[in-house]
This record gives structure tokens, sequence and C-alpha cells, in this order.
């Protein structure tokens, strides 16, 4: 971990600094809030080989394949944009050869990574997938996609998958303070697993805000700071997908995206515009509103629905009166040193 | 000279002293959960301090009654669970944590179950609570006795400290190597460990206290530090965070409580 009180920094460092070709990289993110800007460094920075966790890939997998960064994929959702018409990139890397895949359930998938959060070297899951070719198809993994063991207790059968420790985790929250602590609410899908099982994490957030805040809010903390390696602040991060209190997806984009990625000179088109085009997230968010105007952003802009306020409050909150009396014996410091002076409980 | 201070206050710091800047630290309730917030205060302002109730990274107000006590904090940066709180030591996460002592052996294995038989027992003590998981995979593990004892058998093995010495606990395959009782405080001195042959040795000794005083509580014959230092003694600041944090610890237990009930009566009479 970066100990350091040093975390703060630009998605280019981030990436730079943490992120390695040939790792072991997770998306954090499921289905909504997705780590968009991340996504896009690491393949602006030509990262590749790399082993790619996704509880459900959307475009985020999508521009990571169209890119060439990926060599094995773990997921259990692959996009399709255009239905029966149109490819998609994974399907294009896998009708090329250039990539493996292991499909699971979203709940193996998801024990994978709340086992690797815990430590434990694998964990049981739901035996339905022994009768399909979930269980039967072995990809890269061979027998270690899955195995079964005999219940220590009722001789069952048992299905198991190894745990998941991914080398890095980018995930995008609505907000962080300095240190780290990652602040994320709605959806809450398998985020904290998926972060938390893995050795380095770069946190994309909205906003950056004040300690305080989180130390008023402890229960929205995800991620605490002592496992984040790098903390970047992003407004309109996760675009075109959504991040609640933020912003909801954008559709418009989202469709150009889709028509896009029916092709491969289509994906490598968008991406030379939107992803190589586009040296950081204001650059992107720019060239958008130059192009289409700003009525589609503000648009999709949250109206404000806020959370009640959880209660953290105490009856005192030191051990001192107003008048400094101490709230049990009623006396002052001085009167109580003289009591200890008298009772022969002082060290000269 | 510095202030005066009392035998708590001096032990209370001698804990807070095995805190180290930016170390993940889990608290036990009573001496350590104040050592916990000296430290903070003095010593590593960027330690986060837990509890195994999952409560992370607290800056803490007041003296806590217990391990699940946000009540004395001034809120906290994460609220995981219990087996999380469990988990992320097993991981190797947490740097330092702290227990107290029932019975102790030479070789730092504890018992805080029972005193006599198991299951008619002289003496019902609480049971491992967190004790045996956090020394088993906290990197390092501080120990803490005020009230136990010495002994050349435990009655009960509790929580696994350098099992039969030597290199019996890395051998053994359970635990991360080199994790194990660090030291030992008791309100004569502190004791550490042989790195070789793992058996406990007293390191330094407390003011009023003479090296024969400490051996009479112990049954083998234990090895006294070439180099025994004296616990230094407490600096102002240290003496006044603890008396102003933490009033009831200062003066311990037994004072504190004739003083309360003292201050009962007298409000109950106006």
């Amino acid at each position: 971990m970066n100990s350091a009180n040093e975390k703060i920094m630009t998605p280019k460092e981030a990436i730079s600094r943490f992120v390695q070709n040939g790792d072991q990289l997770v998306i954090g993110n499921y289905t909504v809030g997705s780590c968009a800007e991340l996504v896009y460094e690491v393949i602006r920075q030509g990262k590749k080989g790399f082993t790619l966790y996704s509880q459900s890939g959307i475009f985020d997998v999508e521009v990571l394949v169209g890119a060439g960064c990926v060599e094995k994929l773990v997921t259990t959702y692959v996009m399709r944009p255009a239905g029966k018409k149109g490819g998609s990139a994974v399907e294009r890397a896998l009708q090329a050869g250039t990539i493996q895949m292991e499909d699971y359930t979203n709940f193996d998938y998801n024990a994978r990574m709340v086992a690797g959060m815990h430590g434990l070297s694998f964990i049981q899951v739901l035996e339905g997938v022994m009768a399909t070719d979930l269980f039967r198809k072995r990809g890269f993994m061979g027998e270690d996609k899955f195995r079964v063991i005999d219940c220590p207790y009722t001789g069952k059968k048992l299905l198991t998958v190894p745990a998941a420790n991914p080398d890095v985790c980018i995930v995008h929250v609505q907000r962080a303070d300095k240190h780290g602590n990652a602040q994320y609410w709605g959806a809450l899908g398998s985020v904290a697993a998926a972060a938390l099982a893995s050795k380095k994490i770069i946190v994309s957030c909205e906003e950056i805000v004040e300690h305080d805040i989180i130390q008023s809010s402890p229960h929205l903390t995800i991620i605490p700071a002592y496992r984040v390696d790098a903390v970047v602040e992003v407004p309109w991060g996760a675009h075109p997908t959504e991040v609640l209190g933020h912003y909801n997806i954008d559709f418009f984009m989202y469709g150009l995206f889709m028509m896009a990625d029916s092709t491969a000179e289509g994906l490598k088109d968008w991406m030379d515009e939107w992803v190589y085009g586009c040296e950081n997230r204001a650059a992107y968010i720019d060239r958008y509103i130059g192009k289409f105007g700003s009525s589609v952003l503000d648009s999709i802009k949250a109206k404000p629905f806020y959370s009640a306020p959880a209660n953290y409050g105490a009856a005192f909150t030191s051990r001192w009166d107003r008048d400094g009396r101490e709230i049990f014996t009623g006396l002052t410091l001085p009167e109580m040193e003289t009591i200890l002076k008298e009772r022969g409980k002082f060290y000269e | 000279m510095s202030k005066p201070y009392t035998l708590h206050e001096l032990l209370i710091i001698a804990v807070a002293k095995e805190i180290h800047d930016y170390e993940n630290v889990i608290l036990g309730v009573g001496l350590p959960t104040t050592a916990g917030a000296l430290a903070k205060a003095l010593y590593a302002p960027h330690a986060t301090l837990m509890m195994e109730s999952g409560i992370i990274d607290f800056e803490p107000l007041l003296p806590l009654n217990h391990i699940a006590d946000a009540h004395a904090c001034r809120g906290f940066s994460y609220a995981t669970d219990l087996f999380s709180a469990f988990t992320m030591t097993y991981r190797g996460f947490v740097d330092v944590c702290f227990l107290g002592v029932g019975q102790i052996d030479k070789y730092g294995n504890l018992n805080t179950t029972c005193i006599g038989d198991y299951n008619k027992p002289t003496m019902r003590l609480p049971g491992s609570g967190g004790a045996a998981d956090f020394i088993s995979y906290a990197k390092r593990t501080v120990l803490t006795m005020l009230g136990g004892q010495f002994v050349n058998t435990l009655d009960y093995l509790t929580s696994p400290g350098y099992l039969t010495g030597g290199d019996s606990r890395d051998q053994s395959g359970l635990f991360p190597k080199g994790s194990g009782p660090s030291m030992l405080l008791t309100t004569k001195g502190v004791f550490r460990f042989d790195p070789v042959t793992r058996e406990m040795y007293l390191a330094q000794i407390h003011p009023k206290v003479n090296v024969e005083d400490v051996k009479k509580d112990v049954p083998w014959d234990l090895k006294i530090a070439e180099d025994l230092s004296e616990t230094p003694h407490p600096k102002d600041e240290e003496i006044d965070f603890i008396r102003n944090f933490a009033p009831n610890m200062a003066i311990g237990r037994e004072l504190m409580l004739e003083l309360t009930v003292a201050n009962m009566m007298k409000k109950m009479k106006k």
C-alpha cells in the first residue's frame, strides 16, 4: 500500500504507478457508475496483457478488449450492443482467438471476490450449476475453475470456486477523502468485495471531501483508507454510465457507443475520438460540449434527494463537564491530584 | 523533574509506545484504548485505530467502555463488521494488537478461559473473545497482565504464543512468520521474548520495584536482560494527556469507584 499521505494524484499518474502489463485487473463497479476515466487512461497508456475481471461487462470491457489490452477475461455477462445484428468486441476477439474466457454466474464470480476479500482460499457456491456447461466447459482455468468437495459435516457434494485476489482494482465512487476512505451508495453490487479482494486499489471519485464528512458517515465507507493506493478526483468520471446523486446514464452518448461498437472499425473510430482523442476527462467533457452543446449533460444532472443524516451523537464527549469537574466524581483536576497525593498514589 | 505520576499512567505510556506511526492497531478494552488515544495524540498521528466490532479509524474522545463503544468516538472512517475485522487481520493488515492476560507461560502462551479444571473451574475467566485469532495473525501482539499469574503450565491454552519455544510457532505452519507476542507489561515491569529461544525475559523494571520482587511471581528461573533498564519517567505532556482524557484510568479502578460512589451519595443527600 501507498502509506504516505500523498495519495491524491491524476488518473495518468495513478495508472502509470499502480497498473502493470500482465496484471490481473478488476473493474470494481458493477453495471452502474463504471470507472470510465480510469479505464480510458489504461487504454491511453497502452497497458496490456491483462487478465480482466468484470462482474458484468458493459462498455468498459468492450473498450478494453477492443483496444487489445485483454488476454484473458473472467466475467458473467458479455454486452451485445445491437442485438442479433451487431457483434461486440469480446465476440470479435473470441472469433479471432485473441482472448481466452471463463464464464461464471454472477454469484460464483462475486463469491470468488468475497473469498479473496476475507483471505479464504476457496468458497462454497450454489451447486445447481453442476448440471450446466458453466461447470463442464473449462477455459484457461481448467480444473481450477470449479472443484467439488465432500461436505465434512453432511457428506453432500459441494461446489467450490477459488478465491480471486486481483493485482489491482480500479473503481469509481461518489466521494473519498485524501487519505483514501471511499464512500459509495446506491446499488452495492459486488463493489466492496472486488476492491477489498485486490492487492492494490485505485479509487476515482466525483469529489474529494474533508475527512470530517467521512467521520460523520462511516456507514457509507466501502473501502478504508489503509487499503487505498491512489485517490483521483474525476467529475463525470463514470460518464456515460450513471452515478447516483450526480448524473443519470447518458443514453445519447451510450447510443453513439453502441452503434459504433457493432463493428471493429466503428469502435476504433469511436475510441480514436473519445478515448485516445481526449487526454483526460476534462478534455472529454469539453469535446462533448463543443460538439453537442451542454443540453444533454445539463438534463441528466441529479436533482437532490438526500438521505436522512444518521445521528452519531452521545451524551458527552469528554470526562469533564462545563465547570471542569470530572463527570462521575464531581472533582476538579487539582482536587483529584490532591487526593492522589494524600493516598500515596504518586511516584515523584 | 517531571510532575508526579501514578503507576497506571506509567503503564499506559509504556503500552502506547508500542504503537508506531502509520500502523494499523487493534485495541482491546481498558488500558489499551487509552494507550491508543495517547499514541494517536502524541507519537503516532497517522495510526489507524480499530476495534473488532468493526469500528475502524476512530478518534477516541473518552476512554472506551468496551470494544463496541461508538459513544466514545468523534465519528470514525469505516463501519464494517466483526467477520471482516478478523479477516483483515488474517490477511495481514493488522500491525499490532493488544490483549489482556489471565495466565501466561514462559513462551507467551495465554490462558483467559479458566483457572482450575475446565468443567469445574475454580475461577471462570471470560474466554477467548477475539484473543486467539488476533494473536494468531497480527504481526505483533502486546500483552498486559495487571492481575494475572505466571505459570509453568497453563490450565487452558486459549491463545497461542510461541508454543513450545524456539521456532515451534513458525514451524507449525499455522501463523504468519515472525508473528507472536512482542512484549508483556505487568505492574512490575516489561518482559520481552528472546529472538532465538522465545523465552520471556525481564527487559525493563518499573520504579520502586527490584528484580527480586519480579522473580518471586515467576515459577521458573526468569532470565534478566543484561541491559535491564528502568521504565522511563513519564513526560509532563504524557501525564497531562492521560489525566485529561481518562482521569479514571489515571487514578485506577478502585479509587475511581470509591470517589464516584462518594459523589453520588453527596448528590442524593442534596
